[in-house]
């Protein structure tokens, strides 16, 4: 049977824009959240007076002049900045000599769950508050969900399969597990799978507010706003960046003598079809026996999970629920941070850099924490790695969780590579 | 100012090109300007000569091919919305 190799991982985050950065930030507890400036966030020029909702956000640090010539950053919504600066790290990191390999056998899997949004939301200005009757020329070219995968395929010449999935909350963690199971099939020999998001845009952050979803500020700290698991948590905190992923057919990776980072063993997808935002502890237990049913492997197997953690009030007592339900007597072991605490929710993009984050954990053996979790919710009572770092550890297989409004559960799990 | 001083003047400012490329002889396709730069320069041609660029004639946009061409389509463009303007122009 082919098997799936994690060769190259490119990250861009609140945390910062690569992977040492990242997870470094995350093992130290430290928080990519915080009061939003500049005109991402604001309602140009109007100053905000009170605090709200709408102020709190995991910003990305990016200069896009120092990534892209002026000519084609006309035509890059931020979403696709992040994605081809996030592919060129994972592409560098896998060492893929392009001279060598196939591009017909290569593809790009991507998820966003809005794909160029700030585009929509420019546009939406210049009609109806500038009056305007044009928009900028390349608008469609820049807010389609499918540019950001369009434009790394264009990066290097990937003629495989190029396909967006925008599965809300858990599009990434889909565009990881389709690609992996297109490089089994033998379709493929390596795909660039994983997610990008640029949502922190004024008209996106109150939509997100209307739903009631958003984390109030912590007056006190604002870099504390999102609370997973924690009696006092308000909600979740948007956040923007990408992550890649470079998969690879494992005989592949081994004749050309990549790095191995993992192997994605497993990938479960189950939908609740019951809500359109109202989680269920079956769907997203089920989508997790299935992972680990793909992976062959059992809930003792499992050494760190990545919860979905949103810190919204339903999810992180339905996702506890969901994972005693899976694990059983496995559930007071097994450690559960949210990484979420720390770069927020990237939506589209959070499954990826959140399975990133289980990779490297296991790789590194050191498991991120749940910042911020002071006041425990009796509801939440799983070993959430409270505050600081988790070293010491073993983990021989990972769990990633995503979960998404619209109800498409996706799992991945990823195994060591002395284990595999 | 002539049509063709105004049009490098902002083939400068927003794409970076030097006038002493932007000749009447030059071709767009020499210049990195495709089919689709081409509706970008339009963008700008819009404010800055005041015009609407039709929506229609996508086939007669895509078939300039040099400056110069670009040049005498502002102007057929200037002459029909702007009749008047376009007569102080020539003398």
């Amino acid at each position: 049977m082919r098997r799936v190799a994690v060769t190259g991982i490119g990250v861009i985050s609140p945390l910062g824009n690569d992977v040492g950065e990242f997870f470094g930030g995350l093992v130290s507890g430290r928080s990519g959240i915080g009061r939003l400036t500049g005109t991402a966030a604001g309602r140009r020029g109007a100053q905000w007076t009170t605090p709200a909702p709408t102020h709190i956000g995991g910003a990305v640090t990016f200069d896009p002049s120092r990534h892209f010539a002026a000519p084609r950053l006309r035509m890059l919504d931020r979403v696709s900045q992040f994605a081809l600066a996030a592919a060129d790290q994972a592409v560098r990191a896998a060492r893929i000599a392009w001279a060598d390999v196939d591009r017909d056998r290569i593809g790009v899997f991507l998820g966003t769950g809005m794909g160029g949004a700030e585009t929509t939301d420019d546009g939406y200005y210049t009609l109806y508050a500038e009056r305007s009757e044009r928009t900028k020329p390349f608008s469609v070219l820049m807010a389609m969900t499918n540019a950001a995968a369009s434009w790394i395929g264009i990066e290097y010449g990937l003629t495989g399969p190029n396909l967006t999935f925008s599965t809300a909350c858990s599009s990434s963690a889909v565009a990881i597990g389709e690609a992996a199971q297109r490089i089994r099939s033998g379709e493929a020999d390596i795909m660039l799978a994983g997610g990008s998001e640029a949502p922190l845009s004024f008209g996106t952050l109150v939509a997100w507010d209307a739903l009631k979803t958003l984390a109030s500020e912590d007056v006190a700290d604002p870099s504390a706003s999102c609370k997973p698991f924690a009696k006092d948590r308000t909600g979740l905190v948007l956040a923007e960046g990408a992550a890649i992923l470079v998969l690879e057919e494992w005989q592949h990776a081994l004749t050309r003598g990549a790095h191995i980072h993992a192997e994605v063993a497993g990938y479960g997808l189950y939908t609740d079809a019951v809500h359109i935002t109202r989680p269920t502890v079956n769907g997203q237990a089920s989508a997790m026996q299935r992972a680990l049913s793909a992976a062959a492997l059992q809930p003792e197997d499992i050494g760190y999970i990545n919860a979905h953690g949103t810190a919204t009030l339903a999810n992180d007592v339905v996702e506890t629920c969901a994972i005693r339900q899976v694990f059983g007597k496995d559930a007071d072991r097994v450690p559960v941070s949210s990484t979420k605490s720390m770069h927020g929710h990237l939506l589209g993009a959070a499954g990826a850099i959140e399975f990133a984050a289980a990779v490297l954990a296991m790789e590194r053996r050191i498991l991120p924490p749940t910042i911020n979790l002071r006041i425990a919710d009796p509801e939440c009572d799983l070993d959430y790695v409270p505050g600081q770092a988790r070293t010491g550890v073993e983990p021989r297989a990972v769990m990633s969780n995503s979960f998404a409004f619209g109800g498409t559960n996706a799992v991945l799990i990823a195994r060591s590579v002395e284990r595999a | 100012m002539t049509t063709l001083q105004t049009l490098q003047d902002l083939l400068k400012a927003n794409f970076d090109l030097e006038p002493e490329r932007l000749n009447p002889e030059a071709k767009l396709e020499e210049l990195d300007i495709d089919s689709l730069a081409v509706v970008e320069v339009l963008f700008v041609v819009e404010d800055q000569f005041k015009v609407t660029v039709p929506s229609e004639p996508l086939a007669r946009q895509a078939s300039l091919k040099t400056i110069g061409e670009l040049v005498a389509y502002i102007d057929r463009l200037v002459a029909e919305q702007h009749p008047v303007a376009a007569g102080e122009e020539r003398i």
